[in-house]
């Protein structure tokens, strides 16, 4: 009896055995790293993938749902290492130790960590309680998320210091949108072994629930994760058509244009910028709440205070949107394919960020009287402020 | 060190030569360049094809379209650019050209 693995090739589901399983992915990793700096490398995945998933078919029948380990090992062989002509100066040697190197390919199924990418601190959104910080966390120090939420609750019974880092971080790290992102928030080299390494834990997921007997949950669970895998593959096609676009209408001038770096120590004084942007626009709303006026403009009086606080807020957004474009840039300065969606997602998680820290704003202004005096003090010190803007600049 | 390993390079450097060849024949499905090719001395594999065909498909020498196929997904059919029937001639007119000095070198 063996453990078998359901995995996902460009839309379609195929079930290996565990030792099939690590092997391909191996074979898929090291076949993304020697692609690395490859412009087609996504395109020559998903091409391979398809070309496995072939093979696969070609195997399967209706008695015989489950690739085996060997027959894995076997279309492994066939498919034979992958090899990048564009680098043509280790072209000979890697002709050479094809061979060998396939065989050890499936020796480094074991090890994880090999040929990983660069690891960057991100939110994670899938299977977030809050915002996701927690879990971006755990994924950037590869630890438990339980042990990294249990100590953000410690945190916050010392004078609600966890609350206020949350927030703080909420706010600041961005979100893991694109796959590629995701795969950055833990370290793992980008496509293929992310999207394999997303459907094993989905299947763990899937697998634990329908222990509980909770058989819709499950269901429900394989629904999403479906979804998911559909709209990963969608992406790719989408990626893959505009960078064919790219090439057709640029390919008349050079394809050599270097990417843009963006220069990213701009990123945290973005961050800072965004951040105080945004105390600004609470202050406004406290302001709002508290005197019906903001900076001396007053609400009409026919005006309800939920569309004062509904402007106050699209104005945030309008401000804030060019600088978090900029600071998205500056983390991402090659241009990804799927950015679309991004934007509801990044105002449904600055809404629970504005939840929270207006929340914490309350408690603090109804328990802390030091912070309450700072408050009531804050209008005073903001008009001396603009005012000495004013005088900079008249 | 036998012949065939001798002339590895060469039948490496020979590859898109004769990828151009198959695809001027006819639209073709990367199996089906394989199949044709496997069954030559120049034998290779999905993992050396897929990069070149890709490589040549961003010099602009062949072009593929999608194409309904009666078992699984549409598959990528390939075919030649103007700029690859060029190359694809100018190409053949080298090797004829090397092929004929390597008959002709030592013979007097």
């Amino acid at each position: 009896m063996n453990k078998v693995i359901t995995i996902n090739l460009n839309g379609v589901a195929y079930q290996l055995e565990e030792g099939g399983y690590d092997a391909l992915r191996a074979y898929l990793e090291n076949a993304a790293h020697r692609l690395e700096g490859n412009p087609d490398k996504d395109e020559i995945i998903t091409d391979i993938e398809q070309s496995v998933a072939d093979k696969f078919r070609a195997l399967l029948g209706s008695y015989k749902t489950v690739v085996n380990a060997r027959e894995v090992a076997a279309v492994i062989a066939e498919m034979g290492p992958v090899e990048d002509d564009s680098s043509a100066a280790a072209g000979q040697d890697k002709a050479s130790t094809g061979r060998a190197a396939q065989s050890s390919e499936a020796a480094a199924a074991g090890d994880k960590s090999d040929g990983a990418g660069p690891r960057r601190l991100y939110r994670i959104y899938d299977g977030a309680m809050i915002s996701g910080v927690c879990n971006g966390m755990a994924a950037y120090v590869n630890i438990d998320v339980t042990i990294v939420r249990l100590a953000f609750l410690l945190m916050t019974f010392l004078w609600g210091t966890g609350v206020l880092v949350y927030l703080v971080m909420a706010f600041i790290v961005p979100e893991a949108k694109t796959s590629a992102e995701k795969a950055a928030a833990s370290g793992a080299a980008a496509t293929a072994q992310e999207f394999i390494k997303r459907a094993k834990a989905g299947y763990y997921d899937g697998m634990r629930t329908f222990h509980d007997k909770q058989s819709r949950r499950a269901w429900k669970r394989r629904f999403k994760q479906d979804m998911r895998s559909w709209k990963f593959g969608f992406q790719k096609q989408m990626h893959e058509q505009s960078q064919q676009w790219e090439q057709k209408w640029q390919g008349h001038w050079s394809w050599t244009s270097p990417p843009i770096i963006g220069p990213v120590f701009i990123a945290p004084f973005l961050s800072l910028l965004l951040l105080a942007v945004f105390v600004l626009m609470i202050y406004a709303m406290y302001l709002l709440v508290t005197t019906h006026a903001v900076f001396g403009v007053v609400m009409p009086a026919t005006m309800p205070l939920w569309v004062g606080l509904l402007i106050l807020f699209i104005l945030f957004q309008v401000v804030a949107w060019p600088i978090k474009a900029l600071r998205y840039s500056c983390y991402y300065p090659v241009a990804h394919g799927g950015c679309g969606g991004g934007s509801f997602g990044g105002l449904f998680g600055s809404l629970i960020g504005l939840f929270f820290l207006g929340f914490g704003i309350w408690m603090l202004d109804r328990h802390v009287p030091e912070f309450h005096e700072w408050m009531v003090q804050l209008p005073g010190l903001l008009h001396r402020l603009i005012d000495t803007l004013k005088s900079w600049f008249v | 060190m036998s012949l065939e390993e001798k002339f590895t390079a060469i039948r490496k450097g020979l590859l898109e030569f004769l990828v151009l060849k198959i695809i001027s024949a006819n639209q073709v499905y990367a199996a089906d360049i394989l199949k044709e090719l496997n069954a030559t001395e120049f034998a290779t594999q999905e993992g050396t094809l897929y990069p070149l065909l890709s490589k040549m498909r961003r010099e602009e020498l062949v072009d593929y379209e999608w194409k309904e196929s009666e078992s699984g997904p549409p598959r990528k059919y390939y075919e030649l650019t103007a700029k690859g029937r060029e190359a694809l001639r100018e190409t053949q007119d080298y090797w004829q050209k090397i092929s004929g000095t390597v008959k002709n070198l030592g013979q007097k």
